[in-house]
């Protein structure tokens, strides 16, 4: 099988390159991540890429594959044309070769207050949801900020520094969705903003990209439905 | 400099966008209609319709409601790729500029239409 695959090492003063290699490989019933693991292993050590649990629920392996952001551990070899191209994922700085730096994204995560805030006395056991209600988070909590849809968002590539990105709405709306949660109104006040949640032309490249099947634009029309109720 | 909070706006532009996309849409199909309600369409049966202040109000409306929608989806492009760090000038100028040569736009439509008697 052939590889063409984005090589960067910033100490060595070197410019990037798409580097190719020829694996003595049967590709059946194999993911990338499988591949890749097999090109480190046998011709080329050097090469680094992240990854963890290797079944599609940690998300440290999202890489670019032929044009597509995928889950490395999770996209089949077979039905890939080659020279398969692997490069890492757009517009987020690059470590080393696959490895990129999640920062950025990381700190929309963060923005959007990635928790439950309820300022009643703690109960003795928990706070109880109507299964109705559990039911509005699904589709909201399987994400595993992979980062694979933010990463294909042109609203994100343009302006990344800004626009929270798929990944951070669709957590955003998580909690705003959470019947427990009590400050919907702040979490809205937040993300009512030109760039914050605005910068989303529903161009749905992140629906398409989510590895678990989410959908963010889905939840990014929920939080404007619930915006212009607010304000009618 | 600290960058402060959410500013409470955006909300205003996309709900414009939307119901102006919505008079458009309704317009557009009821005005193809009329048309082919009124064939043969010569000269005189098109001074006839927009004779009527009916047609000359909806028809300034949509143009209202294009040139607005057109303003809005230019200050999203402008948002979208005019950031560099001294750049918010150029967008207010252009914001201005455009609004500007939009409102001489409906101005002229309007003269165009009241000038059918």
């Amino acid at each position: 099988m052939r590889f063409r695959i984005y090589r960067y090492d910033p100490e060595s003063g070197s410019k990037p390159k798409m580097q190719d290699y020829d694996l003595d490989f049967d590709a059946r019933g194999k993911k990338v991540l499988d591949a890749l693991i097999a090109i480190k292993d046998t011709l080329d050590e050097s090469l680094s890429f992240r990854r963890s649990c290797r079944e599609g629920v940690c998300g440290s392996d999202g890489v670019n594959v032929n044009g597509a952001n995928v889950l490395a551990c999770v996209t089949a070899l077979e039905g890939l044309r080659q020279p398969i191209e692997i490069r890492p994922l757009p517009r987020l700085g690059v470590v080393r070769d696959l490895i990129v730096d999640m920062e950025q994204f990381y700190q929309h995560y963060r923005a959007v207050k990635p928790y439950l805030i309820n300022l009643d006395p703690e109960p003795e056991n928990e706070r109880l949801q109507s299964p109705e209600a559990r039911a509005e988070l699904d589709g909201l909590w399987e994400c595993i900020l992979c980062g694979c849809c933010t990463t294909s968002c042109p609203s994100f590539w343009w302006n990344p520094d800004k626009f929270l990105g798929p990944a951070a709405l669709l957590q955003g709306y998580r909690f705003i969705a959470d019947t427990r949660d009590q400050s919907t109104n702040e979490r809205l006040d937040f993300l009512e903003d030109p760039y914050r949640l605005f910068r989303c032309h529903g161009i749905m490249n992140c629906v398409e990209a989510c590895p678990k099947g989410l959908n963010p634009t889905a939840a990014i029309g929920k939080i404007k439905t619930l915006l212009v109720k607010r304000a009618l | 400099m600290r960058r402060v909070g959410g500013s409470r706006r955006g909300l205003d532009m996309w709900l414009l966008q939307r119901a102006s996309a919505i008079y458009m849409a309704i317009f557009l199909p009821v005005f193809l209609l009329i048309l082919l309600d009124s064939r043969p369409l010569d000269y005189a049966v098109w001074q006839g319709l927009f004779a009527t202040l009916a047609l000359k109000v909806a028809t300034l409306l949509f143009v209202a409601a294009l040139l607005t929608h057109a303003w809005i989806g230019l200050r999203e492009i402008f948002i979208d790729y005019i950031h560099c760090t001294r750049c918010a000038l150029l967008r207010l100028f252009l914001y201005f500029a455009f609004a500007l040569l939009y409102l001489a736009c409906l101005i002229w439509a309007a003269d165009i239409l009241w000038s059918v008697r």
